[in-house]
């Protein structure tokens, strides 16, 4: 009965199928309080003025909370602190969230929110990655470059491996932006304990950078602020960044009560990242045997108007823009880029989800101009160990490509001996 | 007969972890009590993919004790240490080496005492199996794990552990790309059968193969579950999903207008687990939740060019791209 390897029932199985599982949305406390948030119609803008007062008249509304009661740091974000909490000057994307409203029911909160007024001043906005990447154009952050970050990878020399190739494919793929579609939307609740300590129950995926995040809006101490994350109903990199974190902890801190948001699914699309789209100009080339020659890859990601992940993700996904192969001849340019959409992040795959798209593709077309199998192809370019990546990195343990495609062949029923040059596999 | 099958394969690669020479730690601690059951404490969220599970697995395993008697604390700053992010395929790699090596000098502590007990003269003589703690070849002298853990906290032993594992890697240059940006990679091919219909556009994924290294699955039914949800994931990419925008604006922001794939459009899924052992993982352990989703699209996609001979080079793949794909390969005639 080796316990690796088995597959014993999971520690949380029965609290999840009889329904005693605790999502943050099932928690309360006495006195609890409830958050609307009231975000911005416009990509981008300047906010010219905000008028809480028939907001205040609502019954049951407590505070309307805006910038300026702040008392730390209004930026957050997991790389650069770019995104305010509470968006002060200008929204540059329909996500700001720019008034917080708190009340003691959550129809209260919601009327509230709708009777704060906020004059806009509609600003001219980007929408176009390409676009935004032209000298020129207008800064979406004035005080950093639109690209927000480029990697270059270069390996042998690129005009000698397409000139040594007998079939170049040339292409442009596009992704599309996707969001994580996580079973449960955001909940949060925030409360001060019996020790004025701050604790913060909610959906995550990393307390501990949460607390990070947290006490530097709050301008707070880290050992007194607790961060829990109770049954989490999927992430998928949703959520890595901030969304009610800090917004629940300054209604509990200006009430003095306990607070709690829980979104509805159409905020929930509005209130977390997204998949970057990306562009991919792909240009591959073989020999007549199905060796791959070169690979010249331009890949821009569309990060919106916050940068959250977007230089890592870039990074990865120009890493693993070859594929799995061996390929003598690489360059490679991943961009970073903002604009006014709604902000992009962390998704399964982190940037090397979309570039399959545009490499496989191109493997396929080599194949049927070459006039080989779609397995052959790869069989005669994949990683093996001990081979080296396009950045230079030795695959020195567990490589196990070609055995998977051996297993999966098989199953598919493909006649591997036919497609393996030599007839045997390894 | 307006229904053409094809069948479309797609392998990749995968570095798991931060990367990039980032610092990728995860820390954990456990103590073993006085009846041989162990609590493990480790700030690793689960979100649902079974991350407390494969971490209870592997403690046990490493103390030698029943899956039955560990209960892990996860994800809590007052009370669990810091393990790094629910991400990047890392948890079972990083977290399971944080938990593995507080487990090992909890154990090794067991066994100093355990061993002047049991009259051996290193601890590399003691195995720990299923609650029992044994002489290495010589299986027949044993005393039970609860007898073990009693006597040697009377004697004053407290049966902690704590373990930090560090993720390497180097950053790449920032000029030329070159480093070893991760460590480790995963590796797999999917196999995907699908039948376009030419006169509708429509897509059917009928079956996907999906073949993936993760090193060692420490729990097999997980690494399946792991391995149809990415399935889904990239159906939905390949076939359904979009967020719209006008002016930036999200117009489809609910489940009637974005589409995610229903059980109707879940193709079969034969998951096949291949263990190549990493020997820097725990128990030979790498990762398989990003992983799994990674090469769907690019087999649906390879599918349908080899069904219609079309390659869509834009997601979704709508039923409106297949026609009109199809008709500018027929030359601008209907067929």
């Amino acid at each position: 009965m080796p316990t690796i390897g088995a597959s014993p029932a999971r520690v949380d199985a029965r609290a999840k199928v009889t329904g005693q599982a605790v999502y943050p949305a099932d928690i309360s406390f006495p006195g609890m309080i409830y958050g609307q948030t009231v975000r911005s119609p416009y990509a981008h803008a300047r906010i010219v003025s905000i008028d809480t007062a028939a907001a205040l008249q609502v019954p049951g509304v407590l505070c309307v909370l805006t910038a300026r009661d702040i008392p730390g740091h209004n930026g957050q974000g997991v790389v650069f602190q770019d995104m305010p909490v509470l968006a002060r000057d200008e929204v540059r994307s329909v996500n700001d969230v720019v008034a917080l409203v708190g009340a003691t029911t959550p129809a209260a909160a919601r009327a509230g929110a709708a009777r704060v007024k906020i004059t806009y001043e509609e600003l001219p906005a980007l929408f176009d990655p390409v676009a935004a990447m032209q000298p020129g154009a207008p800064r979406v952050h004035p005080a950093r470059d639109n690209i927000i970050y480029h990697l270059p990878i270069r390996k042998g020399n690129i005009e000698a491996g397409f000139a040594a190739a007998a079939v170049v494919v040339e292409n442009t793929y596009r992704t599309q932006l996707l969001d994580h579609a996580f079973l449960q939307p955001e909940a949060a609740v925030a409360r001060l304990d019996e020790r004025g300590h701050l604790v913060i129950y909610v959906a995550t995926q990393y307390v501990h950078w949460d607390r990070t995040e947290v006490a530097r809006v709050l301008g707070w101490n880290q050992d007194r602020i607790r961060i829990v994350a109770p049954a989490v109903g999927g992430a998928f990199g949703g959520r890595e960044d901030m969304t009610l974190q800090a917004l629940v902890a300054l209604l509990a801190l200006h009430t003095r009560r306990p607070a709690k948001m829980v979104l509805s699914r159409e905020e929930s699309f509005l209130a977390h990242s997204k998949r970057h789209p990306m562009i991919m100009r792909y240009k591959t080339g073989a020999t007549r045997e199905g060796r791959l020659t070169a690979l010249e890859a331009e890949i821009i990601g569309d990060s919106g108007a916050y940068s959250s992940w977007a230089p890592n993700i870039l990074r990865k996904a120009a890493i693993h823009a070859t594929g799995p192969y061996v390929i003598p001849h690489v360059k490679i340019d991943a961009y970073a880029v903002y604009t006014n959409n709604p902000f992009t992040g962390a998704m399964r795959g982190f940037g090397a989800t979309q570039p399959p798209l545009a490499y496989e593709s191109q493997m396929d077309e080599l194949a049927a101009r070459l006039g080989i199998h779609p397995f052959t192809i790869r069989w005669l370019n994949a990683f093996r160990q001990g081979d080296v990546t396009a950045t230079g990195q030795v695959l020195e343990s567990s490589v196990g490509l070609v055995d998977t495609m051996v297993q999966a062949a098989r199953a598919a029923g493909w006649p591997l001996e036919q497609l393996i040059p030599g007839g045997k596999g390894e | 007969m307006s229904k053409k099958r094809g069948i479309g394969m797609a392998c990749f690669f995968y570095g798991t972890g931060y990367g990039n020479g980032f610092p990728d730690v995860s820390t954990a601690t456990v103590e073993i009590h006085e009846d041989g059951t162990a609590t493990v404490r480790s700030g690793a969220v689960d979100c649902g993919q079974g991350s407390s599970t494969v971490l209870a697995q592997i403690a046990a395993a490493e103390l030698g004790v029943p899956y039955t008697w560990v209960t892990v604390i996860s994800a809590d700053t007052d009370t669990t240490p810091d393990a790094g992010t629910t991400a990047a395929t890392r948890q079972t790699y990083a977290s399971g080496n944080a938990v593995q090596m507080a487990c090992r000098q909890a154990r090794e502590t067991l066994f100093e005492y355990t061993r002047t007990l049991l009259g051996v003269n290193t601890i590399a003589g003691l195995v720990a199996r299923e609650g029992f703690i044994y002489v290495k070849s010589y299986p027949a002298k044993q005393i039970p794990y609860p007898e073990a853990a009693t006597r040697a906290r009377l004697a004053g032993y407290r049966l902690v552990g704590q373990g930090s594992f560090v993720t390497h890697t180097t950053a790449v240059d920032r000029e030329t790309g070159q480093g070893a940006p991760y460590w480790p990679y995963a590796f797999g091919t999917q196999i995907a059968e699908v039948e376009v219909d030419t006169e509708t556009g429509q897509v059917q994924v009928l079956k996907l193969v999906a073949a993936h290294d993760v090193g060692r699955a420490v729990n097999r039914q997980g690494v399946e579950g792991q391995i149809a949800g990415g399935i889904g994931q990239g159906v939905g990419m390949a076939l359904l999903e979009k967020v719209h925008l006008q002016e930036g604006r999200i117009v489809n922001n609910s489940f009637s207008t974005y589409l995610i794939p229903t059980t109707m459009d879940m193709p079969e899924v034969e998951p096949l687990i291949v263990e190549s052992h990493e020997p820097t993982g725990p128990f030979g352990a790498k990762g398989v939740g990003e992983p799994a989703t990674i090469p769907t699209v690019p087999a649906i996609i390879n599918a349908i060019y080899n069904a219609v001979g079309v390659h869509i080079t834009e997601l979704p793949v709508t039923p409106e791209k297949i026609l009109a794909a199809l008709k500018e390969k027929d030359g601008g005639t209907k067929e």
